[in-house]
């Protein structure tokens, strides 16, 4: 668990932390910007790639871990394709969002971390992914009922859509490959 | 006949069963046997490799794995994203034999991952000739210009997935030219559609797909050729989401591959369930076509 407000010492652990599992040498940016000029989502992010990168440069972890960028990134991984330096700028971001969720930080962005949560629970229970059920769950934990709902005769137009859960038959296997996941990922 | 392993993924057996169903008619049309897993899971899609520490990205993908390994040599995964996340988790397999243990304590027995896994693209251009494909095209897609979208699971990360161009690919092109479309320029090939964010964020799946739509149409581009029913979602289903949060009115549509080859093949619109589409509109071209 990390305490907050991040100490010098602290900070520079974890960006060493995240150089080592990103395998990226982050001094290596010289700010050209060019991943954000790629980003389709930078618009949603509080500190655009580029702008995310410089704050590991200069040790302000907590603003990048408690940050926008890293529960929205989308993995397109363009910026990582475009880096001149050939930096995997979306696997800095995801090992970001790695540790931060590690050490608990909850805050930003929460109804993004609920559908990774509610998409998984689902097919911890089924073994397979039931899209009817993953909505209906949304819409009620976010008070929001009639988001898509619109959108349910056109799907009911596909005669093999799954109104009810479709299920395998080695569920258990399946969820003891849920119970394999690192003890402190439960949260989030 | 060559027999492959066929992981269709929970969008195939569900909200894109059109792209199953056209891929079994194009399939069985060129002789491509399909023998589909057994009991297969969810392949863990975006979310799972984005949290909880992302390792459940590599172990729901790994027992799909093991269960084709024992069957047949090579597998294929139509939906560009579960290509993806095996692809992803025959690599972890076999570089981290800390997740291999974690594997096998779960299956209770050697975790099988080394079998061939193919994406679509790859398995129609190893499976057809076009030379064939052209000779049995009925001229439906005469005329007709082609956007191959390939978005951005199905060619990245390449170290990974080891396929086409990441770039700039073109493996679509000569199996969408031998069924007698023109593919014009396209530089939004591999631009992201916003992935996931739909429920939870739409407005950067309606801004990242809105312009994905603007630049297809300035291509002078009938209709979009996609493997990823995320990104069909996205681009199809939320069409009139977009119209209505940008004032446009855009009706392109957008099939999967195995659809516009099955309509060169002369399989109507309603066989390979284009019907099931928002934008469905492309009997006329079959119409106009037909009548010639």
């Amino acid at each position: 668990m990390i305490s907050f407000p991040i100490s010098i010492n602290e900070g520079a652990r974890l960006l060493a932390e995240i150089e080592q599992r990103s395998g990226q040498r982050l001094s290596a940016c010289y700010q050209c910007g060019r991943c954000t000029s790629t980003c389709v989502a930078a618009f949603a992010f509080d500190y655009p790639p580029h702008r995310l990168m410089r704050l590991l440069q200069v040790g302000m972890v907590r603003e990048v871990l408690a940050s926008k960028t890293a529960q929205l990134c989308l993995d397109c991984m363009t910026c990582s394709m475009r880096c001149p330096m050939k930096i995997d700028v979306a696997g800095v971001i995801e090992t970001a969002k790695a540790v931060a969720d590690e050490a608990g930080l909850q805050d930003t962005e929460r109804n993004v971390r609920l559908f990774r949560r509610g998409f998984l629970n689902n097919v911890r229970r089924h073994g397979r992914l039931h899209e009817a059920g993953l909505l209906i769950w949304f819409n009620f934990k976010t008070n929001n009922p009639m988001n898509d709902v619109k959108l349910l005769p056109l799907v009911l137009r596909k005669k093999n859509f799954h109104i009810f859960p479709p299920r395998i038959k080695n569920r258990r296997q399946v969820r003891r490959l849920f119970r394999e996941i690192n003890g402190s990922g439960k949260q989030g | 006949m060559s027999v492959y392993s066929y992981f269709p993924g929970c969008s195939l057996s569900s909200g894109a069963m059109e792209f199953d169903k056209s891929f079994r008619l194009v399939a069985a049309a060129f002789d491509i046997g399909l023998d589909e897993l057994t009991d297969w899971n969810c392949c863990g899609a975006s979310p799972a490799p984005h949290h909880w520490g992302g390792d459940l990205g590599i172990l729901l993908p790994a027992r799909n794995l093991h269960i084709a390994g024992s069957s047949h040599d090579s597998m294929v995964a139509p939906c560009a994203g579960c290509f993806n996340r095996l692809k992803y988790a025959q690599h972890e397999l076999a570089h981290n034999g800390e997740l291999r243990r974690r594997t096998e304590r779960v299956l209770r027995e050697p975790v099988h991952y080394q079998t061939e896994v193919l994406n679509l693209v790859q398995l129609l251009n190893r499976e057809i000739d076009p030379g064939d494909l052209a000779g049995r095209s009925q001229g439906r897609l005469a005329g007709i210009a082609l956007g191959t979208y390939y978005g951005c699971v199905l060619v990245r990360p390449p170290e990974i997935v080891r396929y086409d161009d990441p770039n700039n690919p073109v493996k679509m092109e000569p199996l969408l030219k031998a069924a007698g479309a023109t593919i014009p320029h396209f530089p939004f090939k591999t631009e992201c559609c916003g992935s996931y964010m739909g429920l939870a964020r739409k407005e950067i799946v309606l801004q990242a797909s809105r312009r994905i739509i603007e630049v297809t149409l300035e291509c002078g581009i009938d209709a979009l050729v996609t493997v990823c029913p995320l990104c069909h979602q996205n681009l199809d289903l939320r069409q009139q989401q977009i119209n209505d949060a940008f004032g446009t009115d855009y009706h392109l549509p957008v099939l999967y591959l195995t659809q516009a080859i099955g309509l060169a093949l002369g399989f109507s619109p309603a066989e390979l369930g284009i019907e099931a589409h928002l934008n469905a509109d492309v009997g006329h071209w079959t119409l106009r076509n037909d009548d010639q």
